[in-house]
């Protein structure tokens, strides 16, 4: 079995055994549980190559998500309590084009002979399939249309998301041996066991457009939003005339809008009944149509409408804002005789889709004409028939599309395995609760770093993504915002724990409390993960959930004396550098490759994680200087440097009790305005040679 | 709490120099507390020395490093038996009293100690001890308002203050309160000044024995017959 899969199922197991790491809210989030923070972190050390293996353990296409994710993560992010989310999808993004995505080829073996057949290529069909192939099963997708993709490609504007995207991961799954059979719709699910399949996915999507219900409807110029949408996506260019209404306050309605824009309509306007707090579409999307010209009238509906004179007279009456309905929008209620009228050229409706199931497949049918399925196992009335996506659900998420595929692929996988499904049991071990006012606090603020937009008059104009790709810098500073939700410090050892409330007085955030009881608690949910308890505990019993910090340290210390034994460069110097901010391998290792053989940079995930014992090691294995490189004020933790400098004070008192000069260990600020760093590491270089000649001229005097 | 901190490392590493093998021994509860022979000192130690060591180029010693709950009781010292059987010494980072404890349960082995005990007291901040009790046996602080003259006087006097005090600070040390303003402050407080105007006479020390010895259990037969 595949690596990818074998890691999604032991996922959630390791997710309860693994380090001790609470599962943060952004993951809960995600209908993949992609580990979000473990590759924000990544990006933040500015290892993409990594972050993008994260990134693809997690999820099939993260490519697509990359462009289009509604992002509920970010709707999660607990750093929105303080000032902004974390820009995740747009830091997928980052690490999907600059680890090289495209780049990466997936091969799959058959190991198994059941063939499993999927109806429908969009995201969940997709998905599906890729993981029915990682599991080694035969597949066939069976897409009506003459083009892979399904809302992909015919339901979402390429200036949301290239072709070119879908494309690339399309041509992966055939490369993984996916059989494709396009331009052929399936009418009755009893030809395909006959044909040998004996599973088979069902994932249709929801492309029928809801009809409005009012007079005039089908009069010339009207046009439904998802027809609309799959012929300027197919390349066609319907002619819309100077003035186009679109009703509809959707993600399908800005599409259509802002397709209609782009195809050179003088005049855009959406009609929409309630107000635009209740609109379901992304408040990007609402954001991006309004800056490219489209207009909006709230609280108004269409009641009935006319052609005449080769224009649509539309009737349409105003509306007021009622009690909240089920789903806590409040509804609107139209206001009496207040009609008025309005002529548009075309008018796009875009009031919501549904499936459109074939009687055929026999299936039963729930609200909405969707596929009733068994919410876990995704199984429909009939014996060996999965169903998913938009077919199930009604219209919703790309990612909750691929979710949705995951999911029936490994239900699939257990059916023709005759396996017990394995469900997901509750999670243990999810980070909850709000962040308390006073931790918010001390909280520093750092601003969210959007990426760049195409300006607007220049979107308008064609189908370009809109979207741009972060540099390097913005990237790696957007992911430092990340307040490493669950990773923070618990005391491991309580047995050890003495009581000494170091904790408590060192914490920046005043996370620490002494509770009734006598003993010490560190609440997860307010921990910033900062690390400066852990190395202050006087009795080692506090660690961080995610235990990268003394061990990570280690190795990287013994890695980097041993590199520098083999050098043989003189004088060797160790420099600590912190990795967060690109320090350790950008700035700091471009001035040591740049001819100072000596200097041998040991990465640390933050400086305050370094402990006494990594620098005396380092003078101990032959160090003549060590340096220690921090963000200093710039570091997104509170307080770290002053704590770094009573480290540095400590190791000073106990070099001068060895006879070793206490200026052998400096500390430098990185990211300061004042002073240039390579002068400065110049100059420290330099007073280390000027050290060490004189303790071998003073050795010399001595013999 | 007691409070200790680590001796100079030049007089470690003076008295462990007969020994090849020494086991570094820290204790978990008060030296933890004021951060001289915990687990994280214990452990910066045996970095020090092993530099030390490294710079002087004879390289002779070798450490080993362990953290027991409390050195004070034997129990606690058990887990140590087969360690102790592989080294030459022991350096316990423990007060006075863990020192003296471990020593007698390991006969064999000599047992050197690693920090200065000094006092018992409280912490004042973060990184910052002072000192609150002698332990004289006698306590007093009914009528000194809770503050005690014999610790936190420089003359340890019963009868204060004395001439020295200036502005509320002692003559000894001027960033130092004057322990007897602080007790007439309180006492002021507390609406108790007359207990300013007795007189304490001063104490014998004398009567009290060492080492002083304090026996809880009754003096009963334990046998079959009882109960």
């Amino acid at each position: 079995m595949d690596n990818e899969v074998k890691n999604y199922q032991a996922n959630r197991m390791r997710e309860a055994s693994h380090g001790r790491r609470l599962i943060p809210p952004c993951q809960v989030a995600c209908p993949l549980h992609m580990e979000i923070g473990e590759y924000v972190d990544l990006v933040a050390q500015g290892k993409v190559l990594e972050a993008l293996q994260v990134i693809r353990e997690g999820n099939p296409f993260p490519s697509i998500c990359a462009y289009v994710c509604t992002h509920p993560c970010e709707d999660a992010c607990r750093r929105s309590q303080a000032d902004k989310p974390i820009a995740i999808r747009a830091l997928k993004r980052f690490a999907v084009e600059f680890g090289g995505d495209r780049m990466i080829e997936l091969e799959a073996e058959t190991t198994q002979s059941e063939k499993v057949a999927v109806v429908g290529s969009g995201p969940a069909g997709l998905a599906c399939a890729y993981y029915l192939r990682k599991l080694g099963y035969p597949v066939t997708i069976f897409e009506a249309y003459s083009e892979l993709g399904g809302m992909l490609r015919v339901g979402i504007p390429q200036y949301r998301l290239p072709r070119e995207v879908v494309d690339t991961e399309v041509q992966r799954l055939i490369h993984m041996g996916v059989e494709i059979k396009t331009n052929t719709r399936v009418i009755s699910l009893d030809l395909l066991f006959d044909m040998g399949y004996k599973a088979v996915f069902i994932t249709v999507g929801a492309h029928q457009s809801l009809r409005m219900g009012i007079e005039g409807e089908e009069s010339p110029g009207v046009i439904d939003g998802a027809t609309f949408l799959r012929e300027v996506n197919l390349g066609l260019k319907p002619s819309l005339g100077e003035e186009v209404a679109v009703v509809g306050g959707g993600n399908v309605a800005m599409d259509a809008a802002r397709a209609a824009v782009r195809l050179g309509a003088g005049k855009v306007s959406i009609l929409y009944r309630r107000s635009r707090a209740e609109m379901p579409a992304g408040p990007e999307e609402i954001e991006q149509a309004l800056e490219e010209g489209v207009e909006t009238m709230f609280l108004v509906a269409p009641t009935k409408m006319k052609r005449g004179n080769g224009r649509l007279s539309i009737t349409c009456i105003k509306m007021e804002l009622g009690e909240p309905d089920v789903g806590g929008r409040r509804r609107p209620v139209p206001i009496e005789d207040s009609e008025f009228n309005m002529e548009f050229d075309t008018l796009i409706t875009a009031i919501g889709q549904a499936p459109q199931i074939s009687e055929d497949f026999r299936l039963r049918l729930g609200r909405g004409s969707t596929i009733k399925v068994d919410p876990v196992t995704l199984t429909t009335n009939r014996a060996g028939v999965f169903a998913g996506g938009d077919a199930v659900t009604g219209p919703a998420t790309v990612t909750q599309a691929l979710a949705s595929g995951r999911q029936a692929a490994f239900r699939i996988d257990d059916y023709l395995r005759h396996r017990y499904p394995l469900i997901d049991k509750e999670e243990k071990g999810i980070l909850s609760g709000e962040l308390s006012p006073k931790t918010i606090e001390m909280i520093r603020k750092i601003e969210r770093l959007e990426p760049p937009l195409l300006p607007p008059e220049a979107r308008a104009k064609e189908f370009k993504p809109v979207e741009l790709i972060y540099n390097w810098e913005a990237a790696v500073d957007e992911a430092r915002r990340c307040l490493r939700c669950g990773m923070g410090a618990e005391i491991l050892f309580q047995d050890k724990c003495a009581t000494c409330l170091t904790c408590l007085k060192v914490c920046p955030y005043h996370v620490p409390y002494l509770a009734e009881g006598g003993t010490i608690q560190i609440p997860a949910d307010q921990c910033q993960a900062c690390g400066i308890c852990v190395t202050e505990c006087p009795a080692r019993a506090i660690v961080l959930r995610k235990p990268y910090s003394r061990r990570h340290i280690d190795e990287e210390l013994e890695h980097a004396l041993k590199s520098a034994a083999e050098s043989k460069s003189k004088p060797l110097i160790i420099g600590f550098c912190c990795q967060y901010g690109l320090f350790g391998t950008g700035a700091l290792a471009s001035l040591w490759r740049e001819g100072k053989a000596g200097i041998w940079i040991v990465p640390v995930l933050c400086v305050a994680n370094l402990e006494e014992g990594h620098i005396l090691r380092a003078f101990e294995m032959g160090a003549e200087g060590v340096f220690i490189a921090g963000c200093g004020e710039q570091c997104s933790r509170e307080n770290t440097a002053f704590w770094v400098l009573q480290r540095v004070e400590r190791i000073r008192k106990a070099l001068s009790q060895i006879g070793l000069e206490p200026e052998r260990l400096q500390t430098f600020n990185l990211r300061t305005a004042e002073g240039d760093i390579a002068e400065e590491l110049d100059n420290f270089t330099e007073r280390i040679g000027g050290l060490c000649l004189a303790s071998v001229i003073k050795q010399e005097v001595k013999s | 709490m007691i409070v200790a901190e680590q001796k100079p490392l030049e007089e470690i590493r003076r008295v462990i120099v007969p020994y090849e093998k020494v086991l570094l021994l820290g204790c978990g509860t008060c030296v933890t507390v004021c951060g001289a022979g915990g687990e994280r000192e214990v452990s910066f130690l045996n970095s020090a020395l092993r530099l030390a060591q490294a710079k002087s180029g004879d390289g002779v010693h070798s450490f080993s490093e362990y953290t027991v709950k409390r050195q004070c009781d034997f129990e606690f010292l058990d887990v140590l038996v087969d360690r102790v059987n592989e080294v030459d010494a022991i350096l316990s980072l423990g007060c006075g009293i863990g020192v003296q404890v471990v020593a007698e349960r390991f006969p064999d082995i000599p047992v050197l100690p690693g920090v200065n005990t000094s006092f018992m007291g409280m912490a004042k901040e973060w990184g910052v001890w002072d000192e609150r009790c002698a332990a004289c046996g006698d306590c007093r602080l009914a009528e000194t308002a809770g503050i005690c003259p014999i610790t936190r006087c420089t003359k340890g006097i019963l009868n204060g203050p004395c001439a020295g005090t200036k502005n509320g600070k002692c003559e000894a040390n001027k960033d130092m309160d004057c322990a007897w303003i602080l007790i007439y402050k309180r006492l002021e407080r507390l609406q108790q000044l007359e207990k300013m105007r007795r007189y304490y006479p001063p104490r014998n020390f004398r009567v009290i024995p060492r080492p002083r010895r304090i026996v809880m259990k009754a003096d009963v037969e334990s046998g079959e017959d009882n109960g």
